[in-house]
């Protein structure tokens, strides 16, 4: 099940388990990433709570995670090949798998297509 | 007008072109009761010559150390500098750039600082160094940033042998927050006390730092030091006197996490204090923390070797309120003035004025340690400097100093407990005979 | 030009021998100091003299600066540096001083401090100046911290400072280090402050508001003494970012638009170099109870006699060793002396004039942030070139090509494709007319073919640098 939250995350939530990462709108806006600081495993998050920084050349962004619960796997891939992000943000530009705390926090955020609505509306 | 090229026939046809009537009006939007109705108070202008001779003139009240036989250091070193530094270095294509922003338009500035980041690594050992800061003392108070922000936590533990003045910078750099500052005193041999720094450092401790050679000349056990530190998670921070460093060991061999100081000695004239440079520099998992400029170098569109700033993001023009530090502009041409200077003075060159100083120091130690009422206050392991004390210090340095003797710098002001000894500070510019004239001449003044 | 690295030209065994040799060797240095404490190698190339002098001169003659382009970077006043000044500072009775010898012997040295911090309490009507901060960043930092220090003092709790949107990117950075939480207020249409807004945001937890005036956009913010009054009702203090102070410059001061603290950059405002980004120097001036928070020490005089005053009430520490840049603190004097009252003026006019010239030159062809008159500086929005295919990137890389060092670009943030022009008073209008002459023929070409825009410049020793690579794959240093 992939969920999007209003701040361009995107959580594949997979029974107890979600794994996140940004959007492709939001690699897109960013341009060219340099560099991801994502929090060490065993970190509990909180649903749009600071996750960590994502940087380009020119701008530093806020990751806020799509749900709460416990860090328990981060890619470290990205610590060497951020481009990953941008390369397949869905893909192997993933960021964190969470443990869930709170099955019911989904509901709050957006299926693929109220996500696309929410994305044109931002355009404008 | 000086400095002004525009003529009259300019003002007024620029004038028109706006479609104003006279400058006055191009402050219009100013309200009436801000506008200033009398001229300043300040005296007329006055021709190149008459400045020349009043600010020479006032240069002229002042005695350069030079006309003294000098023994003062305390932070603030007269070396030799070679004449090709100054030449280099007020070319004004370096003086009268700006920060490096347009890499095509200043490649010059950028492989210099380059090269100067590099020159610290390769001194200190670290894996990175930043374009340089504003001076020691503000280097090590955003050091202690660091560390507080990598370990999260509130304990910042420092040496009292450290210079007194860096302490009290980085006092001030933490007052906005609620962190705690933890002074760790120094034992009978001048080290730091490790029965105390035990004591001190703890789980809530961001970083320990220590100076070495340390404010009274003494090269620490920064080794057994670092290990003490890392036991409890803590950051190992080190000042030090980057000469020092061409000959003891370097501290990242040591265990320091983050290096700093005053650049002064690398070729930096005295300037009453200022300008000289704050070096930092720092293990690779930390760059992300460093505060400051920093050179990269890359390829160009074409593929051909290029140099640019880099990691900007962690900057304030870009992050703002959430930035590393705000810092903007730093002490660059002083910083390249550092690269010069080692360059000239190479592997050799640099050794060599390490040892020198050491030797005349060692000779000074030996010659005042025979002269009758004066004792050596601390360990014999110093390297330009060190601590001897004399009953009635403040006036015999007085008495000196009316025979053009600066015999060093009087550790009371700083430390009450000290108030008789004297920091006697020797570099490669001293020679024997400078200090047989010093010792006759105390010998004359104690008699 | 040959770039290779200086590292890359060691030949060891090359000496150069500046002084005579140590009559002990590092073994003898073990010795002495214990085996633990030396190191064996030391990793620094050998070089010759005319080798390393080659090497730098070529290096500087790969820069644009002052003394070779025009350098209009706004924000940044890059006037002409005087050679008289470099000269002053140089004289050996200034730079081999020492900071603690006896005060008998810096007596010159004091008195510069002394007369300089005079002159300036004259322009700005400030009480009393410190000079140890060593940039305008650090200024900010003095000023707020005396400001949270008062605050604390009278027993008030105050939390966060105001910043409009088109400041400075220190300023909200400074609030920050100072412990204080930053509110953004928006800027109106025509980019002034937005007085509605700030309203909205001021009550008694305001610390203070740090402004720059002229704004970053080159308007003076005509509201001031309003700003001053909402601040000032709620017991908050008014910070006078001074990067901008060369537009007012004896017009009016900033005690008149009524600034509790204010900083200039001595590299900006008083013509001394900005040496490849330092040294500068930001001097902290304050208002009468502001006094006995300054940094220690400060320069008084007694029966003649200058001294170093270190007690000072309350004061807020210090910032930095010694007292400062103080050779940066003798350019800036022997300039004020240079200039006198009348020259002081005529700085801010031509200031002004000319990029308010440059703005009515350009205004049809590169849109205008503001309808509004500006100061010192201009600011335009490329967004127009942008949409034909040139980016402001793209037209400030043009401009290199020209021989023009380009203004600042995408600042302030709130302007699209932002480009700040900031020409100074010490630039002819032949050098100005050179300039609307290149901007002009630029859009031109971006008519014609923006790629000849988008693949500049094309006359500097490197192509655009990757700065992705720079920042994904960091190489910061030469390893052996």
């Amino acid at each position: 099940m992939l969920k999007f939250s209003k701040s361009h995350e995107w959580a594949k939530i997979d029974g107890s388990t979600a794994m996140m990462g940004i959007t492709d709108y939001a690699q897109h806006s960013l341009g060219d990433i340099v560099f991801v600081e994502l929090p060490k495993a065993g970190t509990k998050v909180t649903q749009s709570g600071r996750l960590g920084t994502i940087e380009s050349t020119k701008a530093a962004s806020e990751l806020y995670s799509p749900i709460s619960g416990e860090v328990i796997e981060v890619n470290k891939e990205l610590a060497g090949k951020p481009q990953l992000v941008n390369e397949d943000p869905l893909g192997r530009g993933w960021m964190i798998k969470i443990k869930i705390a709170n099955q019911k926090e989904s509901e709050g955020l957006m299926d693929e297509a109220q996500y696309r609505e929410f994305v044109e509306k931002e355009k404008h | 007008m000086p400095y002004i090229l525009n003529t009259e026939a300019d003002i007024k046809e620029m004038l028109k072109a706006i479609g104003l009537n006279s400058l006055d009006e191009l402050f219009r939007r100013l309200p009436g009761q801000i506008r200033l109705k009398e001229p300043l108070k300040i005296a007329a202008g006055l021709s190149e010559y008459q400045v020349k001779s009043a600010v020479a003139a006032l240069a002229a009240k002042n005695t350069p150390v030079d006309g003294f036989n000098s023994f003062l250091g305390a932070g603030c070193y007269d070396h030799y500098i070679p004449a090709a530094l100054p030449s280099i270095i007020s070319r004004s294509e370096f003086v009268t750039a700006y920060t490096p922003y347009q890499a095509e338009a200043s490649q010059g500035s950028l492989q210099a600082i380059y090269e100067y980041q590099s020159y610290i690594c390769l001194l200190t050992g670290m894996d990175v160094a930043n374009a340089s800061m504003f001076d020691g003392a503000s280097s090590m108070a955003e050091a202690a940033l660091m560390a507080l922000r990598i370990t999260g936590r509130d304990k910042i533990v420092v040496s009292g042998s450290i210079h007194p003045e860096f302490r009290q910078t980085l006092k001030t750099y933490l007052s906005g927050f609620d962190f705690t500052i933890k002074n760790v005193g120094f034992d009978e041999h001048g080290f730091v006390d490790t029965g105390s720094l035990n004591e001190a450092i703890d789980g809530r401790s961001a970083c320990f730092i220590a100076q070495s050679p340390n404010f009274f000349g003494l090269i620490e056990d920064a080794a057994k030091i670092g290990r003490m530190i890392k036991e409890k998670g803590a950051i190992f921070i080190m000042v030090a006197n980057p000469l020092s460093l061409a000959i003891l060991n370097d501290p990242a061999s040591l265990g320091v996490d983050i290096f700093c100081g005053d650049g002064q000695p690398l070729g930096g004239a005295l300037n009453f204090g200022g300008p000289a440079f704050g070096i930092l520099a720092t293990r690779n998992e930390y760059l992300r923390q460093l505060p400051g400029r920093i050179v990269g170098k890359t390829t160009d569109r074409q593929g051909k070797e290029a140099y640019c700033l880099t990691m900007q993001a962690r900057e304030q023009h870009i992050r703002r309120e959430k930035a590393t530090s705000n810092i903007c502009s730093n002490q660059s041409l002083n910083a390249i003035g550092a690269a010069v200077y080692l360059s000239l003075m190479g592997k050799e060159g640099l050794t060599g004025a390490a040892l020198r100083s050491l030797e005349m120091a060692r000779y000074l130690h030996e010659c005042l340690k025979n002269v009758g009422k004066v004792k050596i206050k601390f360990s014999s392991r110093f390297f330009n400097e060190f601590v001897w004390e004399i009953e009635g210090a403040k006036k015999i340095v007085k008495k000196l100093y009316k025979k053009r003797i600066i015999a060093g710098f009087l550790l009371g002001e700083f430390y009450p407990k000290l108030k008789n000894c004297i920091l006697s500070c020797c570099t490669e510019k001293k020679s024997k005979g400078d200090i047989d004239n010093f010792i006759e001449t105390l010998k004359n003044v104690i008699c | 030009m040959n770039n290779k690295l200086i590292f890359e030209k060691s030949s060891p065994g090359r000496k150069t021998g500046y002084f005579p040799d140590s009559g002990i060797s590092l073994a003898q240095a073990q010795e002495l100091l214990g085996k633990d404490y030396v190191r064996r190698d030391l990793p620094l190339p050998s070089l010759g003299e005319l080798e390393v002098v080659r090497h730098y001169t070529n290096l500087s003659r790969m820069n644009f600066s002052v003394d070779s382009n025009f350098y209009p970077l706004g924000s940044c006043t890059m006037k002409y540096n005087p050679k008289i000044n470099e000269a002053l500072s140089s004289l050996e009775g200034f730079t081999n001083i020492h900071p603690y010898q006896n005060e008998d012997g810096v007596q010159g040295a004091l008195e510069i401090i002394y007369n300089l911090e005079e002159m300036l309490r004259e322009i700005t009507g400030m009480r009393r100046f410190s000079f140890q901060a060593s940039s305008g960043a650090q200024g900010e930092f003095t000023g707020m911290l005396m400001i949270k220090k008062y605050h604390e003092t009278s027993g008030n709790k105050k939390t966060k400072v105001i910043v409009p949107d088109s400041s400075h990117g220190t300023n909200p950075a400074t609030a920050s280090m100072c412990g204080y939480e930053t509110v953004v207020v928006k800027s109106t249409r025509d980019g002034l402050i937005d007085l509605d807004e700030l309203k909205k945001v001021v009550d008694g937890h305001t610390a203070g508001i740090m402004l720059t005036n002229p704004n970053t956009i080159g308007l003076f913010e005509e509201n001031i003494l309003e700003v001053g009054r909402l601040i000032h009702e709620q017991g908050g203090l008014l910070y006078y970012d001074g990067a901008n102070f060369n537009a007012l410059l004896g017009v009016t001061k900033t005690s008149l638009m009524g600034f509790d603290v204010v900083h200039l950059n001595l590299h900006k405002t008083f013509s001394t170099p900005h040496g490849c980004g330092g040294p500068g120097a930001g001097a902290v001036g304050v208002t009468e109870k502001l006094v006995d928070f300054l940094p220690a020490p400060v320069v008084e005089k007694k029966d003649g006699t200058f001294y170093l005053n270190h007690k000072i009430k309350n004061s807020i520490g210090r910032v930095r060793g010694f007292y400062g840049n103080f050779t940066v603190l003798v350019r800036a004097y022997a300039y004020l002396l240079r200039l006198g009252r009348e020259g002081i003026l005529r700085v801010s006019q031509n200031a002004v004039l000319n990029a308010s010239y440059i703005r009515e030159k350009l205004k049809d062809y590169y849109e205008l942030a503001s309808t509004l008159p500006c100061m010192h500086e201009v600011v335009f929005s490329c967004e127009k070139q942008a949409q034909k295919g040139a980016r402001v990137m793209d037209i400030a890389k043009r401009l290199i090509d020209y021989g023009i060092h380009p203004p600042t670009i995408y600042f302030p943030l709130i302007v699209k494709e932002a480009l700040m022009v900031e020409p100074t008073e010490t630039e002819s209008k032949a050098t100005i007319d050179y300039f609307i002459e290149a901007m002009l023929e630029i859009n031109k070409e971006i008519d014609a073919n923006p790629d000849s825009v988008r693949n500049a410049p094309h006359s500097t020793c490197i192509k655009r640098p990757d700065e992705v690579k720079a920042a994904r794959q960091p190489d910061l240093r030469y390893r052996y």
